[in-house]
């Protein structure tokens, strides 16, 4: 049985090839802006990307049409989001209140938060590490990390 | 031409060089062992770590690690059924039977030493190869270099199997990605937004790190993997030089050897498919080819000595043409555009000690391999299996934090890479090759440089890029590159039906 017009145009690949069109657009706009021979290969680029994401998306289309349905970009979105929204706190954590700091909480921190749940092992592993990265980053090489932007750093 | 490859042995022997290699080997096998890893992952991770260190050693580490990772992905195939790396898969045929058995240490003991016997012959391949090939590149002009960069990009989109219409969308976005900041003749900003950070371009570096160690990351923290622990006592090693005279499979070695050599050589093939074609090959023309699949150590042999045969033959393409025959080599080229080496011709002219010192540095990773065989080795590397995949998960971001950090010194790059990251995992799980993005960003810039070189020369006729016989050569091949593997699927769908 054929998917719904609805679950059809929410096919990952669909999704994909809207985006991308939608994406590469907007990178057109631009290009008009820029000396015609400057602007060749990126204009160049950019409608291949669409005129292939149009192939991708009528592909996929006529896929969902004979009835094939599109398997899930993961199995463990909540998993997978979790572990985004961790690295990208790490990151911001990093700018924000400091390289040291954010990473003395984030290892044991992403460690626990995906099974492994041995305190004195997070703790020896923690400490190897960011004492490693502190004798030779910091210590050896001279190597400044960020502050953090709430302290003036 | 091969007396430079002698002058540059003795820069290869220095501590600092030589020392390279070692760490370089077992980090590899340490990486190699861990599934989900690969020798891809951890050279994106290294290359921003290499930025300060002399190209030797840098290059020593990255020909270590390659070589390390192909035989470390053997431990789990072997003690789990669970290939280490995707070149891997036909080393589980006999090796997990031969470990189900009691024989897991001798098992791994053919997969060090058909390793090091395959590295060994691919890096004399390379050694003999590629300088002779480097002169003929030499001769090439600006139109012949971006016919050179066309097929590159053609190769690795069509003969890297999978959907076509995928792997021209990642190169569109790689040479996209690589038109990024100020035109390298009129000097306007292009696509930077009026970001100050942006003007140089987008470093390779960065979208190394963000496509191949972020989707590896995240397969670590999604996938809980229950390695039930291996106990190393069980495995029934032995001294390496007690196992070796049982190891006589000179024949396996050699075929195995040539065939991963030859798909090496073929941009978009790797070590899986080497690893196959030489199981196949040796089960066909095996005395007994109804052991095979029960626990037969020579398809440990065959599968194991192809995929290193490919490693450092995928730099003949790579070195000489630019054109990486792998996703690992490609990578490789990343870092050595991060030292200022361009691949290419000119690199064998204005740097012989360097890239002739890498190709020994890939004949001594590989002879390395061997000493690692011994029983203490093998039992500790079989351990590497019970490291908790959430904690190396963790680690692995702080270095991926500091590698891109280090490079400039400031945080855009590291959310840049966040978002090359994304885009990487996205096209993992939607299945977009991802060497095409690397190649695409590579090539990007060389290509636009030489065809609007070229448009210069000819006055703005675009008929200069068919001028000439080299010229016309390349344009056949990257046509022949496009349809043959249509050709060939239609052929054999005829003969099917018929």
């Amino acid at each position: 049985m054929s998917e719904s017009r609805n679950s059809r145009l929410r096919r990952p690949e669909t999704l994909t090839a809207l985006g991308i069109i939608l994406v590469a657009a907007g990178f057109l706009i631009p290009t008009s802006n820029l000396r015609a021979i400057s602007a060749l290969l990126p204009a160049a680029m950019l409608i291949g990307l669409i005129v292939l994401s149009v192939v991708l998306l009528l592909a996929d289309q006529r896929t969902a049409s004979a009835g094939e349905k599109a398997a899930p970009v993961t199995k463990a979105p909540k998993r997978v989001i979790g572990a985004f929204l961790l690295i990208v706190g790490y990151a911001l954590a990093t700018d924000f209140i400091g390289f040291y700091v954010s990473t003395t909480v984030t290892i044991p921190l992403v460690a626990w938060v995906f099974g492994y749940r041995s305190p004195l092992g997070l703790l020896i592993a923690t400490v190897i590490v960011v004492g490693t990265i502190w004798a030779i980053f910091d210590f050896g090489m001279s190597q400044d990390f960020p502050t953090g932007r709430l302290w003036g750093g | 031409m091969y007396s430079e490859l002698l002058h540059a042995l003795p820069d290869v022997f220095a501590l600092t060089n030589f020392a390279a290699v070692v760490i370089g080997v077992i980090a590899g096998i340490v990486v190699g062992a861990m599934p989900g890893l690969s020798a891809t992952m951890a050279i994106s991770v290294l290359v921003p770590f290499t930025f300060g260190l002399e190209p030797l050693v840098a290059l020593g580490l990255m020909a270590g690690i390659y070589n390390g990772a192909m035989y470390g992905g053997a431990i789990p195939a072997v003690l789990l059924r669970i290939p280490g790396t995707p070149a891997a898969v036909a080393t589980t045929f006999d090796g997990y039977p031969m470990a189900q058995k009691g024989e897991g240490g001798f098992a791994l003991q053919v997969a060090v030493v058909s390793s090091a016997f395959g590295g060994i012959a691919s890096a004399f391949a390379l050694m003999l190869l590629a300088p002779p090939l480097s002169r003929v590149t030499l001769l090439f002009g600006p139109s012949e270099v971006f016919w050179v960069a066309v097929f590159g990009l053609a190769s690795i989109i069509f003969l890297l199997g999978g959907n076509p219409v995928k792997g021209l969308i990642s190169a569109c976005f790689g040479v996209f990605v690589s038109v990024i900041g100020s035109d390298p003749i009129y000097g306007n900003d292009r696509f930077t937004f009026g970001q100050l950070e942006m003007l140089d371009g987008i470093n390779i570096v960065i979208l190394l790190v963000g496509l191949y160690a972020l989707p590896p990351v995240m397969d670590l923290l999604e996938t809980p993997l229950k390695t039930d622990g291996v106990n190393a006592s069980k495995l029934g090693t032995v001294s390496i030089w007690k196992a070796l005279p049982r190891m006589n499979y000179w024949k396996t070695w050699l075929r195995g050897s040539f065939i991963g050599i030859w798909i090496g050589i073929l941009p978009g093939a790797g070590g899986s498919m080497a690893a196959f074609m030489s199981y196949n090959e040796a089960r066909r023309t095996s005395k007994t080819p109804e052991t095979w699949g029960e626990g037969e150590p020579e398809g440990v042999a065959a599968a194991e000595v192809a995929n290193n045969a490919d490693t450092a033959s995928a730099l003949i393409p790579a070195l000489t043409l630019g054109i990486p025959g792998t996703a690992v080599a490609a990578v490789m080229l990343g870092g050595l555009l991060v030292h200022g080496l361009q691949p290419g011709p000119m690199l064998f002219r204005d740097n012989p000690d360097i890239v002739f010192g890498f190709m020994w540095q890939f004949l001594f990773g590989a002879i390395l391999l061997i000493l690692l065989g011994g029983s203490l080795a093998t039992n500790s590397f079989a351990r590497l299996l019970n490291l908790p995949r959430p904690l190396l998960g963790s680690v692995i971001i702080v270095l991926m934090l500091i590698g891109v950090y280090s490079i400039h010194g400031r945080m855009f790059d590291v959310y840049l890479m966040l978002g090359f990251g994304v885009i990487g995992w996205l096209m993992d799980r939607l299945k977009f090759p991802l060497p095409p993005v690397v190649l695409g960003l590579i090539l990007g810039g060389f290509a636009e440089e030489n065809l609007r070189l070229a448009l210069r020369i000819g006055r703005g006729d675009p008929m200069i890029l068919f001028q000439n016989v080299t010229s016309l050569v390349l344009v056949a091949l990257t046509v022949a590159v496009i349809v043959g593997p249509t050709l060939k699927k239609r052929y054999v769908d005829s003969r099917r039906t018929a």
